[in-house]
């Protein structure tokens, strides 16, 4: 009921501020603009049918990767919750918790259609956090590096593409997204501090693994 | 001989002007332009006469670009003219300045061609009536590439903002609190119920448009319609989810608002009770599903969570669970 209130202050709000431009263009689903205000969302309202297409796989891709994240954590602390690295890994596991939640948030409020593979992606989050912490607490550190590595990396390429596009409109999504990787970029470090390369294999695993989030990022912008 | 001159150039002066004005001359609202020109070259002369100088008068080359820039535009707006004389007059009689393109023409027609399907079905000679209603030729028809099937897609592109925009009302209601929310399975069954009924006007000839909406080039077409307007109803029943559900949840919906519709096409009770009663029970069925696959999984962890303990209880008793 909370979003009901939030909604509906910014249906009174949006109809006194928002352009009159995105009440007018007929290529947009009107009903949105309902619920869609700068002022208090992170996604400008859509101006035609591309760039809501554009933005709807980038935050598919998103939501996809912290959930991902979260499930790798989980199994991580199924094996390791009892022993000594379990505070650490229930610290990174939290803050990838608040991730995913912001990420639910816009998601259903921008009508964002989630991937489809979300299933998949559980299972497979949470066998290889559950595999790589049988190695050990440098296993579940290397995975850690690998995959906040690869995350960090489709984060500052999204930030490329949305200042490419235009700065001044995704303000909100971009300060979002930089917000995210800064704490995905402190996991990897973390991660390096916590004696990940000393992992026998160390270097195939990474490489196996984040062929794997490569992957998995490509096919979630798609389905 | 330097009046001779003075000839030659004025004469080149029009040629140009000529070749600029003959591509405007399909419209009539070029002659303005041509009588400018005509001035123009008219002023060329006089100031040809008044100075031997050969610099060109700035009005010449501005007079060019305008006349080349708004012959420009009345190629295109001639090509429009050709196809419809309703961009001079709006139905309100008003000669108007804004074009409308040629997607916004083809909903008017096919708009005015939904009152003649009842009888002449859902054809190509519809859409030739309604063209007819509005001033235009039959030919006009020539227009719509997927003859038929356009009209199908108009109709049902326009049922669905209809829906959208009567949901989005009942919403904002409630959010205001002017308005009790309703349950899932309620508000569903209205929505539901309110999108079929605007078919009640064309239930005769509906199983010819369901099968032109089956034709392999539509199907992209309608399963795009047919999602839009399952997620719409979602979206205003509540549902946020961001997992698997939102894939169940329409999947169900799509598969209630098909079987409806086709009970509705052989239903001949009064007010077609029987779709509606349809309507309710197959509602009712995934309302139980879902219920019942919570009940599955509250279960299935009740379970786990006992054998747990169990297992816990023999570590204990065969004293495995001491630490050494």
């Amino acid at each position: 009921m909370q979003r009901a209130a939030k909604c509906a202050l910014r249906l009174d709000l949006s109809r006194a501020f928002c352009p009159s431009s995105v009440r007018n263009c007929p290529a947009i689903n009107k009903v949105n603009d309902t619920v869609l205000c700068r002022r208090y969302s992170v996604l400008p309202p859509p101006r035609d049918k591309e760039e809501k297409a554009m933005l709807d796989s980038m935050l598919r891709v998103d939501h996809a990767g912290e959930y991902g994240a979260n499930r790798i954590y989980a199994g991580q602390m199924a094996v390791l919750g009892r022993t000594q690295t379990g505070p650490l890994i229930q610290h990174m596991w939290d803050q990838e918790k608040m991730h995913l939640e912001k990420f639910d948030e816009i998601l259903g409020e921008h009508r964002v259609r989630p991937t489809l593979l979300l299933p998949l992606w559980n299972i497979a989050g949470f066998a290889l956090g559950a595999c790589t912490a049988l190695l050990g607490k440098e296993g579940a550190m290397a995975c850690t590096v690998a995959v906040e590595e690869s995350i960090s990396e489709h984060y500052n390429s999204q930030i490329r593409t949305l200042m490419e596009t235009d700065p001044e409109r995704y303000t909100e999504l971009l300060q979002l997204i930089k917000e995210f990787r800064d704490d995905e970029i402190e996991h990897h470090d973390t991660g390096l501090e916590h004696d990940a390369e000393s992992v026998p294999g160390y270097f195939l695993l990474k490489t196996a693994i984040q062929a794997g989030c490569k992957a998995a990022i490509y096919i979630s912008q798609r389905i | 001989m330097a009046a001779l001159i003075r000839g030659l150039k004025a004469g080149r002066a029009l040629r140009g002007l000529r070749s600029v004005a003959v591509q405007g001359t399909l419209s009539p609202q070029c002659n303005n332009v041509r009588r400018g020109f005509h001035r123009a070259a008219l002023l060329r002369l006089a100031s040809d006469s008044k100075s031997d100088t050969s610099v060109p008068p700035p009005s010449y080359h501005e007079v060019h670009t305008a006349g080349e820039s708004s012959s420009s535009s009345a190629q295109g707006e001639s090509s429009e003219g050709a196809q419809s004389n309703t961009s001079f007059q709006d139905q309100s009689g008003e000669h108007g300045e804004d074009y409308e393109t040629e997607e916004q023409l083809q909903a008017r027609i096919l708009t005015a061609a939904l009152e003649f399907v009842p009888q002449y079905g859902w054809t190509v000679e519809t859409i030739a009536a309604g063209a007819e209603t509005l001033g235009l030729s039959s030919a006009s028809t020539g227009m719509f590439n997927n003859g038929a099937g356009d009209l199908v897609l108009h109709f049902i592109a326009q049922c669905n903002a209809q829906l959208a925009e009567t949901l989005a009302e009942q919403n904002n209601l409630v959010q205001l609190g002017q308005a009790e929310s309703k349950k899932t399975a309620e508000f569903l069954k209205d929505a539901v119920e309110m999108r079929l009924r605007m078919l009640i006007p064309y239930i005769d000839s509906w199983p010819q448009a369901m099968s032109i909406l089956l034709l392999p080039h539509n199907i992209p077409d309608s399963l795009k319609h047919l999602s839009t307007l399952v997620d719409d109803i979602w979206y205003y029943a509540g549902d946020r989810s961001t997992d698997v559900n939102w894939y169940t949840r329409r999947a169900a919906l799509t598969g209630i608002y098909n079987t409806t519709e086709l009970v509705m096409v052989q239903d001949s009770s009064p007010d077609f009770e029987e779709t509606w009663a349809f309507l309710d029970n197959r509602i009712k069925d995934v309302v139980n599903m879902a219920n019942t696959a919570k009940q599955v999984q509250a279960t299935g962890e009740a379970v786990v969570q006992g054998l747990m303990g169990a297992a816990i209880t023999l570590k204990n008793l065969t004293g495995m669970n001491q630490r050494r």
